[in-house]
């Protein structure tokens, strides 16, 4: 008995000490994310793997606050006048985590790679890049099919991986023929870049832990974390009790909103939010009776509450003016915004084809299963309809039915909400993923929009390569689709973490929002004060 | 003799109800809807890339065919690759059920050891405040979810108290040990390495105790029951009768033959944990093979769902056969039929 006492008091003290010692004195940054994380650059895309790939991986070029393409690894670069050849000139002082230096030769490969794999955002290279070729050792040209004037913010996602590491780790047979499995087995728990962070652990659906890169070409700061550790939880009582005890930095996005009041009252944690440029949409058939009548959607535009929805459902959010987030780069602030007027509604629904025959029609509105807060604005949807006298049926679809039925055009309900995030931070990315007629089978489109000259102008707009006659088309685009008015655009989402002000510094919390998705968990430019964390313990 | 023939039946029996679960699994896991390769890879993965995957997992063929492919890797080891986790599901059941495995066990020992000894306790002092005390609390245990304890737990001890880690299974601080079982625990006793043994422990106490309170109320309420009927049965009256000692009466007359039912209903409580562990996994962030399991059919990633759907009845029907066996050894009436070839 005496023994086992001892024991447990030696244990108890060493759990202690460890705790003093690690937590005390280390810079640690511990972020929780919805699982899973992918490191390997070619499979991943969602919001946990794409704040792995900044921290793990260099790019060429870097966006800056207002989404702009800065250098990175190239220095700079040149495209040619038909927009279709894309040089750009690299760093001689880049190294990857295993000293190789980063050549043009692994940028190539990985162009190579992620289009040859076609996961992750492979989807923005595939269709557009004919081929890639080494001039010389820090010179690298890109043969577009195409002019495509986004070509550079979608560089954002083109992480550089190290040609030699993955080479030696292919597994061969695989399904890439010559190239085995491409290295996709290694890269599951290894990486192979030359970020200012690299892998120490990896567990799957458990925890990414990654340490500081010392020789990073880049200067670090001293206060920026030593450790990052990637935690794969979203559990609201689990977050609540880390961050009381100072075990977690910044939580997920995912806490419902009884969680984030709770979090916000804790001292020394804060709450922040910005605008990722994800919007929430009714998307609209415009195919099918009555969602096919223009004075009917307008009608059904008018009639709707979209202040309740931001104030009451969606606390934070703002009401979305036209298809474009108002924070993504290329948005038009001129764009017409409908607000709830229930007589232009009435006199709209009076011009539509279907206004002697209100009392046979039922517009059908699938709502999400796995969001329940979508019930709330399907309720409010149909409780504004009934004022008008349209008849709307809300039904609960599980995602992967909705899925399903989007694909087809027969089965696509009158109306589904949902949110879209756009895959690169420019209009021009959301506008083709709601809009252009080859995303009309998707789960990006319930519109069945298929209008020709709507998909003559995007296309024209994306293969403009000056930025600001660019984002003129744009603009146009954006008046246009109001007129047509396909969706009801309800909001942009807001993006909410909870973070430990006390004793972090983190540029996105202070308002340097980088609009894409991942770069503002870059943990090189988030100071950690581990000094402070202690006082606040002490204090508490 | 006797029992070397019930247990090769039972062995023959369970391959016809893996057989027949595998068959079944396969067949609802495909008719759900969806398509689990493009949930994978995301709405705007070109077409190709999402027929490659197609066609490496025979999601391309028919479902005969499908399953003759399943079935012939499984029977080699091979359970096919997680759309999710993209690796073998083999690895997956590696890394998770072990973790699951531990916290079962000793959520399992807490069931067995308390639930017994306080249903001893009540149905030796029925009816009096002890067994009142003890039914109080049974009826909280048995009616309360399992994770409404976890999440009472974190928030008391782990939260405001502060005296018990609220996720994983070690600390960062703490090296793990290298893996031999996969259970930290007992890696680390096989390797004599004591700060993480306590570690492990300090870190496993409230999601094992959240998850063992329902079967250790349960088993308390049935070891209960049988102790108070079988109190008042002749024998027990005879063996007082003759002088044997009280806690002899107890012990051997009375206790073995009333761990009967505890025993049968304790082996599929303990199987059931590991199906059932997702809620207390999901709150102390335990890397669990409940959660796997959870996340599988909610990701649609078939094989990981056939692998731990056939995972789940491997257990089960080991469990039961333990069980089994187990009730024979406390049920010689039981014993004797068998060996009789009854």
């Amino acid at each position: 008995m005496r023994r086992g006492t001892v024991f447990a008091l030696s244990v108890l003290a060493l759990v202690a000490f460890g705790l003093a010692a690690w937590a005390g004195g280390e810079r640690v940054l511990r972020i929780t994310f919805a699982w899973p994380t992918y490191i390997d650059p070619a499979v991943g895309s969602d919001f946990s793997s794409s704040s792995a790939f900044v921290n793990l991986y260099d790019t060429l070029v870097y966006p800056d606050v207002n989404g702009d393409p800065q250098p990175h690894v190239a220095t700079h670069w040149e495209v040619s006048e038909d927009g279709t050849v894309w040089t750009f000139y690299l760093r001689d002082d880049v190294y990857f985590h295993d000293g190789t230096p980063l050549t043009a030769e692994d940028v190539k490969f990985s162009m190579d790679r992620i289009t040859t794999i076609g996961e992750g955002y492979g989807f923005l290279f595939v269709d557009r890049v004919e081929g890639t070729e080494v001039v010389d050792d820090y010179t690298v040209r890109f043969y577009l099919k195409e002019p495509f004037g986004p070509f550079l913010t979608t560089l954002y996602r083109l992480y550089i991986v190290n040609k030699d590491l993955v080479e030696a780790n292919i597994k061969r047979p695989g399904p890439y023929g010559e190239w085995g499995d491409y290295g996709k087995e290694f890269l599951l728990t290894h990486d192979a870049g030359s970020g200012p962070y690299m892998v120490k652990e990896f567990r799957v659906e458990e925890e990414l832990v990654m340490v500081k890169n010392p020789n990073y070409w880049l200067p670090i700061p001293e206060e920026a974390p030593d450790e990052v550790r990637f935690i794969g939880t979203t559990e609201p009582a689990t977050i609540r009790t880390m961050m009381a005890r100072r075990e977690l930095e910044i939580s997920d996005q995912w806490q419902p909103q009884e969680a984030w009041k709770a979090l916000d009252a804790m001292e020394g944690v804060d709450i922040t939010s910005f605008f990722p440029g994800t919007s929430f949409y009714l998307m609209l058939h415009t195919r099918k009776p009555p969602t096919d009548d223009i004075h009917f959607r307008r009608a059904m535009a008018w009639a709707f509450d979209y202040e309740t929805v931001v104030r009451d459902i969606f606390p934070g959010s703002i009401q979305s003016r036209g298809p474009v987030a108002q924070s993504l780069p290329g948005h038009d602030p001129t764009v017409f915004q409908f607000h709830r007027d229930l007589d232009k509604a009435r006199e709209e629904l009076r011009k539509s084809k279907y206004y002697d025959q209100l009392d046979q029609i039922e517009v059908e509105f699938h709502w999400i299963a796995e969001v329940p807060d979508e019930e709330k604005v399907a309720l409010l949807f149909m409780a504004n309809m009934a004022e008008i006298g349209i008849n709307v049926k809300v039904v609960k679809v599980p995602w992967m039915s909705v899925v399903e039925e989007m694909a087809n055009m027969k089965t696509s309900p009158n109306i589904v909400s949902i949110f879209v995030a756009p895959h690169y931070p420019e209009a021009g990315s959301i506008l083709e993923s709601r809009y252009h007629s080859s995303s009309a089978p998707t789960w990006e489109q319930n519109e069945w929009l298929l209008d020709e000259t709507f998909d003559k102008m995007l296309e024209d707009a994306l293969a403009t390569v000056d930025r600001e006659e660019r984002f003129r088309k744009y603009a146009e685009l954006q008046h246009y689709i109001m007129d047509l008015c396909p969706s009801l655009f309800l909001f942009d989402q807001v993006e909410k973490h909870a973070y430990q002000a006390a004793y972090i510094d983190w540029p996105a919390a202070r308002g340097e929002v980088i609009p894409v998705m991942g770069y503002n968990m870059a943990a090189r430019f988030i100071k950690v004060y581990p000094e402070k964390r202690e006082a606040l313990l002490k204090g508490g | 003799m006797g029992i070397l023939r019930f247990l090769a039946k039972r062995l023959l029996f369970s391959v016809f109800v893996l057989f027949g679960l595998s068959i079944l699994i396969f067949l609802i896991s495909r008719v759900l809807p969806g398509d689990p390769v493009r949930m994978a890879l995301g709405p705007r993965a070109p077409e190709w890339a999402v027929q490659n995957l197609r066609e490496q997992m025979h999601l391309d063929k028919p479902l005969p065919v499908q399953y003759y492919y399943w079935l012939v890797g499984a029977l080699h080891g091979d359970l096919g690759q997680s759309l999710f986790t993209r690796r073998a599901v083999i690895d997956d059941i590696k890394e998770f059920l072990p973790a699951t495995m531990e916290l079962a066990l000793f959520a399992g020992v807490i069931m067995a050891i308390f639930g017994i000894l306080f249903g001893a306790i009540a149905g030796r002092y029925n009816n009096t405040w002890v067994d009142n005390v003890v039914r109080v609390f049974s009826y909280i245990g048995v009616v309360t979810p399992s994770f409404v304890f976890a999440i009472l737990f974190l928030l008391l001890f782990g939260y405001l108290l502060g005296w018990f880690p609220t996720a994983g299974r070690l600390s960062p601080w703490v090296p793990r040990p290298p893996v031999i079982t996969g259970m930290v625990t007992v890696d680390a006793l096989l390797t004599g390495n004591w700060g993480a043994l306590g570690d492990a422990l300090w870190h496993m106490v409230l999601p094992a105790v959240a998850l063992a309170l329902g079967g250790m109320a349960q088993e308390a309420r049935i070891t209960r029951a049988t102790i108070s009927d079988n109190l008042k049965k002749d024998y027990i009256a005879s063996a007082k009768g003759f002088g044997v000692p009280e806690r002899l009466v107890m012990l051997k007359y009375l206790l073995k033959p009333s761990l009967i039912p505890t025993v049968s209903i304790l082996g599929l409580d303990f199987a059931s944990l590991l199906g059932n562990a997702f809620l207390v996994e999901l709150i102390f962030n335990w890397p669990g093979f409940s959660r796997y399991g959870i996340n599988a059919m909610l990701r649609k990633d078939l094989n990981a769902i056939a692998a731990v759907v056939m995972v789940l009845g491997v257990v089960f029907v080991t469990v039961n056969i333990i069980v089994d066996l187990v009730v024979a050894w406390l049920d010689p009436r039981i014993r004797l039929g068998a060996e009789r070839g009854k």
